[in-house]
């Protein structure tokens, strides 16, 4: 691949990181929401004109916190606790392992690392049907 | 099988509250609905009944069809496809002849009154439309007859839309889009040429949540992809504020990455959802490889001018005070006016960004 640098082809990344500032913006808000009233909120990254500049802005400023997590149910789920307690990565994907859609979640926990109730009631029968075939065979 | 509601196929298919949850997160973000809105659709979703479809193919060259098949998040498309009934369509269907034409009938009869068509394809009418014919009959005679018994019509693609390419001038077999010869349905126009994968399953997607079709703008497409102008959302938008434009396809300008404006670009007047969901897995989109959008998704295309000829007029004056107030905009509004989707992410994981010296390594 030599004298590709003659022909002068400049790759620029022309958007900059601005549509990345008002993200944080809007997490900032959220926080606050949080603090006040205990509701946070939801940001679809799927929905927004992030440019590569964009992505990096939000991951060094956001960082790695104490939680990880991944959710095992039509393909995985990367749950991410941010540096910023209270914000949260979510990342779905597909049993191909392709994003399926990109969230930052502001809360105490989002709401998908919760057991469900009929979740809960499913294994408690499951869990009963073990132990009876247990103390059968016992 | 037919009764079965979307969380019962679910829940049948060992999928759990989290997996529901997370289907239907990805389902609002599909529809570009706002985040707090997958609960709406978490709860429609778990009632809803699954509908039969019928996809007639017109005068049209199978590109939608192509388009629609290379869907690029299988996992939700898959599921959609195991919710919807799709009892014919000619390219996909097994059955041919006879048995085809009679899965159609059947398919129609069954669910009269309530099922979904979706056309590609424009209609020829000249002599009496013999231009296109299935099973002997021609296409405006099918049309009439499988809408009839419609709930509503999907027109998908800009042929079945507004004509297309079929209705260039001089129009040779007098072709006309559906709504020309359909009057009496509601009809939600998908164009593009093809439409983005994803435009057209959230449709579907839409129809299967709510049981109502999303809200459309003057020209019949849903607004919630079709809301905004390829310019609007375009990443070289920046270079247009500051008058910086490409003259030619080998200039400066063009290896700068500057607007395409006056090389063409009908970005600043065609509505369509490509600078942000882009093409073939989120990797690029037109503007994106250098060269101007042609506007395929709006009526006329072929016969709106030439397509390396500059629009007439610019669409806002170039001033600070405008680009000003556009910065401010997008720092206050941007996050909350979630208008089109989805996700560079597969393609930041699965092609990094390349630059010169990746090149010459």
């Amino acid at each position: 691949m030599s004298g590709l640098g003659d022909i002068g082809i400049a790759v620029q990344e022309p958007g900059g990181d601005a549509n990345a500032r008002a993200v944080l913006r809007e997490i900032e808000t959220l926080l606050e929401r949080l603090l006040a009233s205990g509701e946070g909120g939801s940001i679809d990254l799927g929905g927004l004109p992030l440019s590569g500049a964009d992505y990096e802005l939000l991951e060094a400023t956001l960082g790695h916190g104490e939680v990880s997590a991944v959710i095992d149910s039509l393909g995985p789920t990367d749950v991410i606790e941010t540096a910023i307690p209270g914000v949260w990565w979510l990342t779905h994907c597909n049993a191909a392992e392709e994003v399926m859609a990109e969230f930052i979640e502001v809360g105490w926990c989002p709401q998908i690392v919760l057991a469900a109730q009929e979740d809960v009631s499913d294994g408690l029968q499951r869990l009963r049907a073990a132990l009876k075939e247990d103390g059968n065979a016992g | 099988m037919r009764d079965e509601t979307m969380l019962e196929l679910l829940r049948r298919q060992g999928v759990s509250r989290r997996g529901f949850l997370k289907f239907c997160a990805a389902t609002a973000s599909m529809l570009a609905l706002p985040p707090s809105m997958a609960a709406a659709v978490a709860e429609a979703m778990a009632t809803a009944r699954r509908p039969t479809v019928i996809w007639l193919s017109f005068q049209e060259c199978t590109g939608c069809t192509e388009s629609l098949t290379r869907s690029h998040s299988p996992t939700l498309e898959s599921l959609l496809f195991d919710t919807i009934s799709l009892d014919y369509h000619e390219t996909l269907q097994a059955a041919a002849g006879t048995a085809a034409e009679a899965a159609r009938e059947a398919a129609m009869q069954n669910a009269w009154g309530n099922y979904l068509v979706l056309v590609d394809g424009s209609i020829p009418l000249k002599d009496g439309g013999v231009y296109a014919t299935v099973a002997g009959k021609s296409n405006l005679q099918t049309l009439r007859e499988v809408a009839e018994g419609a709930a509503a019509i999907v027109s998908i693609g800009t042929c079945a839309s507004y004509g297309g390419l079929p209705y260039a001038k001089p129009n040779p077999t007098g072709a006309v889009p559906v709504s020309e010869i359909i009057t009496d349905k509601p009809i939600i126009n998908v164009p593009g040429c093809p439409p983005i994968p994803v435009v057209m399953t959230a449709v579907l997607a839409h129809y299967l949540t709510f049981g109502t079709l999303p809200e459309l703008d003057g020209l019949g497409r849903p607004k919630a992809f079709y809301g905004e102008s390829i310019h609007e959302r375009c990443y070289r938008r920046p270079f247009y504020d500051r008058g910086l434009f490409a003259k030619s396809f080998d200039d400066e300008g063009a290896r700068n990455g500057w607007c395409l404006f006056e090389l063409g670009c009908k970005g600043p007047t065609t509505h369509n959802a490509c600078a942000t969901t882009k093409w073939n897995q989120g990797t690029s989109f037109p503007i994106q490889s250098g060269h101007g959008c042609l506007g395929c998704s709006e009526p006329d295309f072929w016969d709106a001018g030439g397509f390396y000829n500059t629009l007439s007029t610019p669409i806002t004056p170039v001033t600070g005070a405008a680009t000003a107030a556009l910065a401010a905009g997008a720092a206050t509004g941007l996050a909350v006016t979630l208008a089109n989707r989805r996700r560079k992410a597969n393609a930041r994981r699965a092609h990094p960004e390349v630059t010169i010296d990746d090149l010459e390594k």
